[in-house]
């Protein structure tokens, strides 16, 4: 990932933090909810279930995978973000507070905090699509970029159904077409925006950060194709009202689950078999991916509402669990680099950046939640449990990045510099 | 000439490699860095430090860099 970073083009360390830091605050009313109403969370489209899967989605993932593109876009595209200081605030503050409105505004049930999210998250999110979509193009053949390209897409596009959705609930007049227009909003969502994005990165990172083997090029040169041409028939074949819209499902399961197999191969054939605690969130992150593609192909089947709930669970933990092993890797290393480039000798080692016991902790919560939510579909008591240790992971993670930028700034002010003989 | 082997090495533990030895570089020592690829954020690193680099690909996947705090050391010479 960062074999073309350059600290001229890399966006000052605030920024990325400031997206990673508000992720600890946005899961910690989440894990409030599971807490208080477990039962009200499991039950399907209840509101507030929906106010907790949108601060899932928009304040924990979106939140942390847009502060990663402000990095990524400069050290893979090479043409860095412009202003990323006052265009980095200005998404995170829009971001920030239409994420607080929606979760409200399903919470209380207010027409006009629904009108106030579509304004704030319509903005945060066309703001940032028209930021970094341009960058690229422009003779880009990266297939890195290619599935970045298809991810802002399929964000904006799950954000104008979103807005659509929204005026539905502010006056309460569902149409004829509002289930359609959920289907497609689910899957422009977690599968265009959330999967897309996460496969884009594995191909690069996966290879470079742990030596394995590369992705075939075949599957990196067509994934996002596939993805792409499946979105597209599915959301058609779902607004014109057809039947069969499931066989597209069907394409991207069996797309997921061969990404999924191959990435835990590669993991497993690895070269160097060092602990490291990233490498248990990418294996933990993608084995639930496994579960959840599995869950909803057996729903597809069998129609259960166990079963959807396990995937839409087990498909938010993918996600949350590939981005903590990426912060976990990506804090550290820019701690460094910033203070190294800056010529600090003392600059910490990145293992003391966020020290292992730290991350093991983290990853051994994480784990304990996701076991509680999942079983907790079937036990409600231990969906509640899943709270607690959520907002015991989201305390440690807070603590964590907390601890990296007083180490940052501690370095900046007393740190010695490099001497040229 | 200081050997550095990184290629069995997850990334980014070779760049950390790397600056490690260069803080503790002589002016007349070389660091021989072998790697799988080219560490171009190590190079931004060493150019701001006072230090200068030779890179070239021996063959895929095996990058072969020398590294010194030496103004006037030729690292043309010192490849094996």
């Amino acid at each position: 990932m960062y074999s073309g970073l350059s600290l001229d083009q890399a966006p000052p360390l605030g920024i990325v933090l400031r997206f990673f830091l508000a992720v600890p605050l946005f899961g910690a009313p989440l894990s409030l909810l599971i807490l208080i109403h477990p039962a009200e969370l499991l039950t399907p489209l209840h509101p507030y279930s929906l106010a907790a899967l949108h601060l899932m989605f928009l304040g924990v993932m979106s939140m942390s995978m847009i502060g990663a593109l402000f990095q990524m876009q400069s050290v893979l595209g090479g043409k860095p973000i412009p202003s990323p200081l006052g265009n980095g605030l200005i998404v995170h503050t829009l971001l920030s507070l239409g994420t607080l409105a929606l979760a409200g505004a399903f919470f209380v049930s207010a027409p006009v905090l629904f009108v106030i999210a579509s304004v704030l998250l319509g903005s945060a999110i066309v703001y940032t699509v028209q930021l970094v979509l341009p960058l690229l193009f422009g003779g880009i053949t990266h297939d890195t970029l290619r599935g970045m390209r298809l991810a802002l897409v399929s964000l904006a596009l799950t954000a104008l159904l979103g807005i659509v959705m929204a005026s539905s609930y502010a006056d309460a007049s569902f149409g004829p077409r509002h289930e359609a227009l959920r289907a497609s909003h689910y899957s422009l969502g977690l599968i265009g925006w959330v999967g897309t994005l996460i496969i884009a990165v594995a191909f690069q990172v996966v290879e470079m950060f742990y030596v394995t083997a590369p992705y075939s090029a075949w599957c990196k040169r067509n994934a996002f194709w596939i993805i792409a041409g499946a979105l597209v028939l599915k959301t058609v074949t779902l607004l014109a009202g057809w039947e069969y819209a499931w066989g597209f499902d069907l394409v991207i399961a069996a797309l997921l689950l061969g990404f999924a197999a191959t990435t835990l191969r590669r993991l497993r054939e690895r070269k160097r078999r060092v602990s490291d605690v990233s490498i248990w969130f990418w294996n933990l992150g993608v084995s639930l991916l496994l579960l959840a593609v599995l869950a909803h192909t057996a729903s597809l089947l069998g129609a259960t509402d166990a079963l959807e709930r396990v995937a839409l669970i087990a498909f938010a933990l993918f996600g949350l669990s590939v981005i903590l092993g990426m912060m976990g890797k990506i804090v550290p290393f820019l701690v460094w680099f910033h203070l190294s480039s800056a010529g600090y000798l003392d600059a910490p080692i990145m293992s003391n950046v966020i020290p292992a016991f730290r991350a093991k902790l983290l990853f051994g919560l994480f784990a304990s939640a996701a076991a509680a939510l999942l079983l907790g579909v079937f036990l409600p008591a231990l969906f509640a449990a899943g709270g607690i240790l959520g907002a015991l992971m989201f305390a440690l993670l807070f603590s964590n990045l907390l601890g990296a930028l007083r180490l940052y700034r501690h370095t900046l002010a007393h740190g010695t510099r490099f001497t040229q003989e | 000439m200081i050997l550095l082997d990184t290629r069995e090495f997850d990334h980014p533990i070779p760049l950390e490699m790397a600056v490690e030895a260069f803080k503790n570089l002589r002016n007349d020592e070389v660091i021989h860095m072998v790697h799988r690829r080219e560490p171009l954020p190590l190079f931004e690193i060493l150019s701001k430090n006072g230090g200068r680099y030779l890179s070239s690909m021996r063959e895929e996947g095996i990058w072969d860099i020398y590294i010194t705090r030496s103004p006037d050391l030729d690292l043309e010479a010192c490849r094996v």
